[in-house]
């Protein structure tokens, strides 16, 4: 048995070495591992031998088995590289009238569904802010009204920035909501104000069908004098309606968000069951749509806007939930996958 | 937090059936996340009611919205009867920010027995376990009052209690069996020779309730919220009791709970035998102005003065009228009343907001400001799928694939300091990675033909505060030929946007990132003499390694106007 062991693995290394191609190699593997592969079929005969003989074939055999799959791994790594030479040799002459296939394009449908948003909102007098996604603890939370240590932070698990910048001192995070835009909005731009922020969030959070670390929101930042929640569900409306449908029905409930007061949660009838209550939306017949509010005083104050005369209302709906619900879309996880088959269904 | 309704009913006369209730606490109060028949569960998370921990303060604020009586008075101080010249319990604080008020009696004469059926099925019904009679106390005033409490057995405590920062590597074993290593951030319990407890956050084994335990010693505090929660996170321990510390505790409600404790250790058939109550017991008293202008102005609807203050008197506030204005006083229990926005929220919320009716915007337009980028960036998406091509999105992540196949410098790279897993370690400062590795994945899939784009943001290190975002647009194109770049460069020049009108190819620069580049077919993408990308054919030992044999070609360039 031995012998034969031996007499396997110098043939095999010898047909490894000499092979020139992937194909060839193919074959080899299969001709070793195969079903009947030489080595596949070495065990069988083991029960036939006495049991010194049997442990002393057991570490052999591995070894064995070891070596040719690392030899086809290494000489498949040596044809390849042979081939990558050959490269040298090909051309590109991109002054070539080459054909452009014709071919049906697609916006994804989160920037679709986005740039609605944006036209919907610019017809009112809203304008787009890009605020940047790697921030200062200040500007996501602190300035916020959301000090460290804080239990509301529990509705915040954050991903932090490991090498930043020694010329700050403030801790670096990856934006939980695009509310970090809040302050740096009411520095720059006198009121009225009528911004809105659109882009990537991120949350330390375990993916699955439901859950996502990466995400986008929408957010309306308004300042003026005088504004009420009787705006604020004005413009609840004005969204909900276009992008669900006039027949949609808006509710208003309280909700805390540290940053403003009162805070407001926002819920759309149930587009399933019409509000009498089915498993969608958990029997209630609503869905929480999104999270809004009377900014905090101390939120305008933080920005340098006197609360005493101006007031605002921060406004933003969960992108990708409504577009789930809308679809009917069953995987958080798709949006970001680059999986084709999902995104064609948008073509 | 998981309010019991038997329980409930005990304490609110409630004038309206269950269903109510449970239809009006969503739209007067706070979101429920279960309702079944024995509990309601509210969703606390990251919430300010801290009186909502407890079930007295759910009691009053259910008895509020549905105009119904309390079974008890929420302000009265119930009064602990011992004298001054009771014994005392020997105790110190070594920092009253820390422990603002420490209060340990001690209860002889007990006897370890089960607790009665009717209380571990309020305990049941709250989401909590049985121990025994005397552990069961602590935690059913807890419930009840909101103020948690540990009872230590009084024979394992060696002289004075201590209230003390941990020494450096001081070990304590906490109820859970668990060896925790404590540090000077840490405040705990001790006796006389070693911790006893991490306060606030879980008691130590060696002073647990055992069925021998006959005297115990009976603790109820108030600890810092800040350095409790440090505690709480960094050992992992999460506990109905250190949530309720974290959300704030009153005076009022401690001495109450532990009057209340003291009677139900009686009924047991203990006897007090000494008391210290440290700290300043007197809980702070708020007024707030609140004027009807404002109210109106905030909400945008008029409400009578008549309903604001009866709104506000149902939920325990106290109104003085200075004349269309009102000084108003807040009940102790609601620690989240602080200015007059917060009071404006409670009127809302007794009006109903659902009942606020739409008003269109008015005022003056703001200036207006550049808006070509977003336009440009859209522009450029519609130019992009009238060329066939598909966006997709990817995460702003390189995932650990990526970062091998490819052999990427991770020093290079913006680093999360506590990643999801590896797959949210590194962030991109490229996007054709991202969209190799999803090339490759479709053509696994069955895809011959693939010509995809991504618009978005890399994230590269640089010096000043913030690191550096910039938008970048990418495209792969795999058309099953051996040689896609030049169909991609076709798409490219197709790409009829006045932005692109003065790009050039250039051959003759150094490009950063050749060595992942078919030797030959590589080009620089040049604006105004400007690098601003690149064409090229990913050079197939790296394509391969992403599990497939097909041809990709990749483009990238920044977008900046």
């Amino acid at each position: 048995m031995e012998e034969k062991i031996a007499q396997i693995q110098k043939e095999y290394l010898e047909k490894i070495s000499q092979s020139t191609s992937l194909k060839e190699l193919d074959g080899l593997f299969l001709d070793i591992f195969g079903k009947n592969g030489a080595v596949t079929l070495l065990p069988k005969d083991f029960s036939k031998l006495p049991e010194d003989a049997r442990k002393k074939v057991g570490p052999l055999f591995n070894t064995l088995k070891q070596e040719l799959e690392k030899a086809i791994e290494l000489k498949r790594v040596d044809v390849r590289e042979e081939s990558y030479k050959k490269l040298e040799g090909e051309s590109l002459d991109l002054n070539e009238k080459t054909d452009v296939k014709s071919r049906i394009g697609l916006i994804h449908p989160l920037d679709q569904f986005e740039h609605e948003i944006v036209e919907l909102f610019s017809k009112i007098g809203f304008q787009q802010y890009d605020a940047p996604q790697i921030d200062t603890d200040d500007f996501n939370f602190e300035l916020l009204n959301i000090p460290a240590e804080h239990p509301a932070r529990d509705l915040w698990d954050t991903l932090y920035i490991d090498n930043k910048p020694q010329t700050t001192s403030n801790k670096l995070l990856l934006r939980t909501h695009t509310s970090n835009a809040q302050i740096r909005i009411l520095r720059e731009y006198k009121p009225p104000i009528r911004m809105m922020v659109l882009g990537r969030c991120f949350r330390h959070e375990n993916i699955d069908a439901r859950h996502e670390h990466t995400f986008d929101q929408f957010e309306i930042v308004y300042v003026d004098k005088n504004l009420s929640m009787a705006n604020l569900q004005y413009l609840s409306e004005y969204f909900l309606k276009s992008v669900l449908g006039e027949d949609t029905k808006v509710r208003l409930r309280p909700k805390y968000y540290p940053f403003v007061e009162p805070g407001v949660g926002i819920d759309g009838i149930c587009i399933f069951c019409k509000g009498k209550g089915c498993k969608v939306c958990g029997g209630v017949g609503w869905l929480e749509v999104a999270g809004a509010g009377m900014m905090h005083p101390q939120v305008l104050k933080n920005g340098g806007v006197d609360p005493k005369i101006y007031t605002g209302i921060a406004w933003g709906p969960g992108l990708e939930r409504i577009l789930m619900l809308k679809h009917g879309i069953n995987d958080l996880r798709l949006f970001r996958s680059g999986n084709l088959r999902f995104l064609e269904k948008f073509k | 937090m998981k309010v019991s309704i038997k329980w409930l009913k005990e304490l609110v006369d409630l004038k309206t059936p269950v269903e109510e209730l449970v239809r009006l606490l969503p739209l007067r109060t706070i979101g429920t996340k279960e309702v079944t028949d024995n509990f309601i569960e509210l969703d606390m998370k990251g919430y300010n009611r801290a009186d909502l921990l407890s079930l007295r303060g759910v009691a009053l604020e259910a008895a509020a919205i549905t105009n119904s009586p309390t079974g008890f008075k929420p302000a009265v101080i119930e009064q602990i009867t011992y004298d001054a010249d009771f014994p005392k319990v020997n105790i110190s604080v070594e920092d009253e920010k820390l422990c603002p008020v420490y209060c340990l009696a001690k209860i002889e004469g007990l006897k370890v027995k089960p607790t009665a059926q009717e209380e571990v099925k309020k305990l049941e019904d709250s989401g909590m376990r049985t121990v025994n009679n005397v552990a069961d106390v602590t935690n059913l005033v807890m419930l009840e009052y909101g103020q948690p409490m540990h009872a230590f057995d009084a024979e394992k405590v060696r002289g004075c209690v201590k209230v003390r920062v941990a020494k450096e590597n001081e070990k304590i074993t906490t109820l859970d069996g668990k060896i925790r290593d404590l540090n000077k951030e840490d405040l705990l319990i001790g006796d006389e020779n070693e911790p006893i407890g991490i306060a606030g956050v879980m008691g130590g084994k060696d002073s647990e309730i055992s069925e021998n335990t006959t005297s115990i010693l009976l603790e109820a505090a108030i600890f810092d919220p800040i350095s409790l929660r440090k505690s709480s996170l960094r050992h992992g321990l999460y506990s109905e009791a250190s949530r309720r510390f974290q959300h704030g505790l009153t005076k009022t409600n401690l001495l109450q709970a532990l009057s209340t404790a003291i009677k139900m250790y009686e009924k047991l058939g203990g006897k007090l035998t000494a008391i210290t109550l440290t700290g300043d017991l007197k809980d702070e008293v708020k007024k707030v102005k609140l004027s009807q202008s404002k109210i109106n102005s905030l909400i945008g609807v008029e409400i009578p003065p008549n309903e604001v203050e009866s709104s506000l008197k149902k939920l325990g506030f106290t109104l003085e009228k200075e004349g269309q204005d009102w000084e108003v006083t807040v009940p102790y229990w609601r620690m989240d009343i602080d200015i007059e926005e917060d009071l404006i929220e409670e009127v809302a919320r007794m009006y109903g907001y659902e009942k606020i009716p739409p008003k269109e915007l008015e005022g003056e337009m703001p200036q207006k400001i550049d808006q070509s980028f977003p336009k440009f960036i859209y522009d450029l998406k519609k130019a992009l799928k009238e060329a066939g091509l598909t966006e997709v999105q990817t995460y702003s992540f390189y995932s650990s694939k990526t970062i091998n196949d490819l052999r990427l410098t991770i020093y290079d790279l913006i680093k999360i300091s506590n990643p999801i897993s590896s797959e949210t370690e590194y962030m991109r400062d490229n996007l054709w990675p991202n969209l190799l590795e999803v090339t490759a994945i479709n053509i696994k899939q069955g895809y011959k033909d693939i010509a995809i784009f991504e618009i978005g943001k890399v994230y590269i290190l640089q010096k000043g505060d913030l690191p550096k975002e910039q938008y970048r647009l990418s495209i792969a194109l795999s058309n099953g030929t051996t040689n896609p770049v030049e169909e991609l460069y076709r798409i490219f020049q197709g790409v009829n946007l006045p932005h692109f009108q003065g790009v050039q190819l250039s051959k003759s620069v150094t490009l950063t990132q050749k060595e992942y580049f078919h030797p030959t077919r590589f080009q620089a993408l040049e604006d105004d003499g400007q690098t601003i990308g690149f064409i090229a054919e990913i050079h197939p030992r790296f394509v391969n390694k992403f599990g497939t044999e097909q041809r990709i070609a990749a483009l990238e360039v920044k977008l900046v106007l």
